[in-house]
């Protein structure tokens, strides 16, 4: 059994490595799309394109607005008029607009209170929100500072207040840096992406060229068949991610890999060979390239993007979440971070690990019993 | 001429029209993609599992941890019983943030001093420690506040001077700002990114492996002739989706639309154009069908989803992701689309991003028909 599987997998090595652009792709994948990742994306706000509208024209007013400064804001302009806002944000060349009124510096010297006016672009409401919490942030500190010059507070004084002190200290990424979360989220993407399109392309080619058919008169079974085509995909991927973890993500990124490679490299082997059945079931299913392709794409992207990188599972609605137990990527997600990220040991993540090894049976059993019942027949 | 186009779009048509399963997948894939992240990527954190570990068990601790679970970003899962646990159950995931209350807390604020309160938050995905960041200092501050105006009341004065700037926050085009008006308009945009490239990706390169390319090596058709013939076809089935899709978002997810449909059809069929001409560079580049399904997929719907601006402004990226960016048509279309559905803003306002998708999809298209070469090898 292993000595026809032995030769069927040289054939399936020698059709990889013969392809160039594959290969270069390949190879691209687990190490430039995942420096781009990491790099160009951040979720962050920084220069937030900002104009002013200042009628008050005062030393208070000029010293509130100086403290909007790179790099969260970038102030783009000093208005004149009233449109000049509307004008500015329906452009969409700035998305916030912050107007001081013509009485502020005459209220806070008072002891009145002077409004601020802060006009954000609520089309992209996500970061609008953080810039507006920030520009909160700035005019309360401004505020203490003229309360303290003004003598009617001192900062000993909240030593006599009953106040709650929050100390906020953020485990595994103390700094929230995006760039640890989002190559590490690529590689994952990257280990679920390739292993499913490659197999799956792979099986299905054999289809299109009619050498099923050649496979299927010699001595080898359908398992046979499935795993000659699974192995290759298990070494490549796992031999390029070696790529991504030693030359981007800790060097360039200086994600602390904090868990057991070996543990690490162990479940990720039986991660490709789960997704690689998933690419050998919708092979086995699909007529040609073309319809393989319409289905793994209709698998893959709620995968990838509902697999709770980005939407927090206790966010999604109750069915959702219960749909995301079917996906192997989600066991996957929540296996890498704990043990790469959280460096935490196999008593934490043993359940994951059972997901993906029951997932990948189900699958694989799948392909086999279908590509009995119609192709072998 | 005309002729020779039409022969080749009528038999793209039929080849189309010859795969019922893959028309039928053509049309359902997008919509059922639209279903699932609409309803499935939701941004908004709530129901953050939060635990407590409350080593004062006072009617004031009580009521300080009540103001976080009884608002809706918050869920508690229950009460630590020692510092073992708090450091199990973060590793785990199970819980996202924990709260670690002193024994003299309640001592302390009676006396009218400050007290110290600890929060330990899970930073594997940073976009959500920082929300929390942000809940826990809102919460806190108005906890605060509670306090020290009834502190200085029970001594006979009144809450201290008024702060001298308060700061007003509106926003523009989506007051409420819902997550759905900025989510689907913009998942519109990276659905029709992908989706036609993926759909063109095979329809050149297929004809390579099964060898009906040198049908047309023999005809007198030109090269020109075989890209438009066999864009147009698909460009018709991307721009139904479109409609669909638009549909879909006005009716089902009761977007707002305010602007006009003529001018995001005009947009959204340059767009199509775009991406249909990437998915034929690819496919004309190619010699594999699996390099060209490889290269479609990782490089439109990850880059897509990071770099278009969906989930953060491009002015906040730094240099790679900037780069990143021009050289994905949905960057110029995501304002374009944001801005129509919510701002209701008239052509002069986007002329600029048509402009830019034009040129776009003349240098894509000049660029595929320059590397179709009607030769052998």
């Amino acid at each position: 059994m292993w000595g026809r599987i032995l030769s069927l997998m040289r054939k399936e090595f020698a059709q990889i490595l013969r392809d160039k652009a594959l290969l270069f792709i390949l190879a691209w994948a687990f190490t430039g799309a995942i420096y781009t990742a990491g790099h160009g994306m951040s979720m962050e706000v920084k220069k937030f394109p900002t104009v002013i509208y200042d009628l008050s024209k005062s030393p208070a007013s000029r010293e509130l607005i100086n403290r909007f400064q790179l790099p969260y804001f970038k102030i783009l302009s000093y208005l004149h008029r009233e449109e000049e806002i509307t004008q500015w944000l329906d452009s969409g060349k700035a998305s916030m607009a912050i107007i001081i009124p013509p009485d502020f510096q005459r209220r806070i010297n008072s002891g009145e209170q002077a409004k601020v006016q802060v006009i954000t672009d609520g089309t992209i409401s996500m970061s609008a929100t953080i810039a507006a919490a920030y520009v909160a942030q700035i005019a309360g500190d401004y505020s203490m500072e003229v309360l303290e010059r003004q003598g009617r507070f001192t900062r000993s004084a909240f030593e006599n207040l009953p106040i709650i002190d929050e100390r906020l200290r953020v485990e595994f990424n103390p700094n929230i840096l995006s760039s640890w979360f989002t190559s590490l989220l690529e590689l994952l993407n990257m280990f679920t992406m390739v292993s499913l399109l490659l197999t799956a392309a792979a099986m299905v080619r054999e289809k299109e060229y009619g050498t099923l058919e050649q496979l299927l008169v010699s001595p080898a079974r359908p398992g046979e068949i499935f795993i000659a085509k699974i192995i290759p995909t298990i070494v490549i991927v796992l031999s390029l991610s070696l790529l991504s973890i030693f030359l981007i993500l800790k060097p360039v990124f200086g994600v602390p890999i904090r868990g057991s490679l070996m543990l690490f490299y162990s479940v990720a082997a039986l991660y490709v060979f789960t997704m690689s059945s998933l690419g050998i079931a919708i092979a086995t299913v699909a007529r040609n390239l073309a319809q393989a392709m319409m289905i793994m794409l209709l698998i893959l992207a709620p995968m990838l993007f509902l697999s709770g990188a980005w939407t927090p599972p206790e966010a999604m609605s109750p069915w959702m979440q219960w749909a995301s137990l079917i996906s192997p990527m989600r066991y996957f997600i929540d296996f890498g971070y704990s043990v790469l990220f959280k460096g935490n040991g196999i008593a934490y993540v043993w359940h994951d690990i059972l997901g993906i090894v029951l997932m990948g049976i189900l699958l694989f059993s799948f392909s086999r019993w279908w590509f009995g019942r119609t192709i072998s027949k | 001429m005309h002729n020779r186009i039409y022969a080749i779009i009528r038999r793209e048509t039929r080849e189309l029209l010859r795969d019922p399963v893959y028309l039928g997948l053509a049309f359902i894939v997008p919509l059922a993609l639209m279903l699932l992240f609409g309803y499935g990527l939701t941004m908004d954190v709530k129901n953050i599992p939060v635990l407590f570990y409350d080593m004062d068990r006072s009617p004031l601790s009580r009521e300080y941890m009540n103001s976080f679970t009884n608002s809706e970003y918050f869920r508690n899962v229950g009460l630590a019983k020692d510092y073992k646990e708090i450091d199990h159950v973060i590793r785990s995931g199970k819980v996202r943030v924990v709260v670690v209350i002193p024994s003299d807390f309640s001592r302390r604020l009676h006396e009218g001093r400050p007290a110290q309160v600890q929060f330990l938050v899970d930073g594997s995905f940073p976009m959500r420690a920082e929300v929390v960041k942000g809940y826990v200092a809102a919460i806190n501050a108005q906890f605060n506040q509670g306090m020290v105006s009834q502190y200085l009341s029970l001594k006979g004065q009144t809450a201290a001077a008024v702060f001298p700037i308060s700061v007003e926050g509106r926003a523009w085009y989506n007051p409420s700002l819902e997550s759905k008006n900025f989510i689907i308009p913009g998942l519109l945009v990276i659905t029709l990114m992908f989706y036609p490239a993926l759909l063109a990706a095979l329809v050149v390169v297929r004809e390579k492996e099964s060898g009906t390319i040198f049908n047309l090596y023999c005809s007198p058709v030109r090269p020109w002739e075989v890209v438009a013939g066999k864009a147009i076809p698909y460009i018709g089935v991307a721009f139904i989706n479109y409609i669909l899709i638009f549909l879909m978002s006005v009716i089902l997810f009761k977007v707002r639309f305010t602007g006009s449909f003529i001018l995001l059809s005009a947009g959204a069929l340059l767009y199509i154009a775009c991406t249909i001409g990437i998915g034929l560079f690819i496919s004309v580049i190619s010699r594999t069908q699996i390099a060209a399904m490889l290269i479609t997929f990782l490089g439109t719907m990850i880059p897509a989803f990071l770099f278009s601006g969906f989930m953060a402004p491009i002015t906040s990226q730094d240099i790679t992701g900037q780069i990143v960016s021009r050289f994905i048509p949905a960057t110029y279309f995501m304002g374009m689309v944001r801005g129509i559905y919510l701002k209701g803003l008239g052509f002069s306002y986007y002329a600029w991003d048509l402009l830019t998708l034009t040129i776009y999809a003349a240098v894509v298209y000049s660029v595929a028909i320059l590397s179709f070469r009607k030769k052998v090898g």
